[in-house]
């Protein structure tokens, strides 16, 4: 059985609520696509792990609106962002439901991630080591796009999920990246993320 | 047919599922921000080609000759086509809203974009410089402000990627503030 957390009504702002929705839902779908068609039980988990927080947040969401609403007008325009609401919702069940693919071990051909390597960009997370060079550095101080053809679309923080990435963002060690790219840059990112030396290797 | 050929196949659909639900969610969340009817019925439309797309695609995987220990991969990839037309319904209903005339709360746009005032359709003529140029070539949010959303090519409506081409005979549909509107039109269709 797994762990339903009591949901208590916090004074968030509903813009900050629906936002944080609508980011993680994104986020979601990406990750989870690319932990099925290349089958990372990794992304998988992560996936799963936000589904959890995007419950959460519907939750309180709703009761925010819940205590917001005074009158049918106010009704009338609440009722637009509670659906909005819920379906940002249904996105992330259904990226939950493309991470169940792999959590529950039925996998997608092989074939498949074959040929998507090819038509698609995969997603990879690299976590920043100490001796890597990106520590401290600024995310707008670095160009990952058109060196290695690498997009950073999220950090992952201790247990915090940063989605809308400040160009002013600065890198610390321990925070795990998330990046889109193709194979080549991949490898390339993995190695500048996690300080492996290069020119030792060599 | 070779089953490499088989599953290219299969895959061409199921990318062209993908992508288009994916469409679908950012026409849908532009629909509301700028109560939209134009962009929500576009979504609606895209919902109803999507769940054709989604037939054909099962149909396809499951029509193709898969061995008895393949069985587990075909329902993964079924699997994938069901969630992505989840998140094509998802799409829809909140399309919806702005067909219902719930008007937008200005929450949402807080929360959507603040750079999105209007949106706009934009034929591309023979003459018009962005005419095969890619999108990254062609530098529309760069030179106008103005944000691709989506390429209408006959009764197609593709999702835009960097490397998507433009054709003449394409309709943009962009999104951006209203003064960039002016600029992608001579851009589209020089006069």
């Amino acid at each position: 059985m797994s762990h339903f957390e009591k949901i208590k009504y916090k004074l968030i702002p509903v813009s900050e609520l629906l936002l944080e929705m609508k980011n993680l839902s994104e986020l979601m779908i990406d990750l989870a696509y690319s932990a099925a068609l290349f089958n990372d039980r990794d992304l998988a988990e992560d996936v799963i792990e936000l589904e959890k927080r995007v419950d959460n947040l519907a939750y309180q969401l709703e009761m925010t609106i819940m205590v917001a609403a005074r009158d049918p007008k106010d009704a009338e325009a609440l009722t637009g962002i509670s659906k909005v609401a819920s379906d940002a919702d249904k996105i992330s069940d259904a990226a939950a439901d493309i991470a169940a693919i792999v959590m529950q071990n039925i996998g997608v051909h092989p074939i498949v991630s074959e040929i998507f390597e090819k038509v698609e960009e995969r997603l990879v997370k690299a976590k920043v080591a100490a001796a890597s060079e990106l520590v401290g550095k600024r995310l707008c101080e670095l160009d990952l796009a058109s060196q290695m053809g690498m997009d950073i679309i999220a950090i992952r923080r201790d247990k915090d999920w940063i989605i809308d990435i400040k160009e002013g963002e600065q890198i610390r060690e321990g925070d795990t990246l998330i990046a889109r790219g193709t194979s080549t840059g991949i490898k390339e990112f993995k190695e500048l993320v996690e300080g492996v030396q290069l020119k030792a290797e060599e | 047919m070779t089953q490499r050929k088989q599953f290219e196949e299969i895959v061409e659909r199921f990318v062209e599922l993908k992508d288009t639900s994916e469409l679908m969610i950012n026409l849908a969340y532009s629909a509301l921000l700028l109560n939209n009817r134009d962009l929500a019925e576009e979504v609606q439309k895209l919902e109803e080609h999507v769940d054709r797309l989604h037939t054909d695609f099962e149909l396809l995987a499951l029509s193709s000759d898969f061995k008895k220990e393949e069985a587990r991969g075909f329902l993964g990839l079924i699997r994938l086509g069901v969630a992505a037309e989840k998140i094509a319904d998802a799409a829809a209903e909140m399309a919806e809203v702005v067909l219902r005339g719930i008007e937008p709360h200005p929450v949402l746009r807080l929360t959507i974009r603040e750079a999105e005032e209007t949106v706009m359709h934009a034929e591309v003529t023979g003459a018009s410089p962005l005419a095969n140029k890619t999108l990254k070539e062609a530098q529309i949010p760069e030179k106008t402000g103005m944000r691709v959303l989506a390429i209408r090519r006959g009764g197609k409506c593709i999702r835009p990627k960097p490397e998507s081409k433009i054709e003449a005979g394409d309709t943009l549909i962009a999104s951006g503030y209203s003064e960039g509107e002016g600029d992608l039109r001579r851009m589209a269709a020089p006069p």
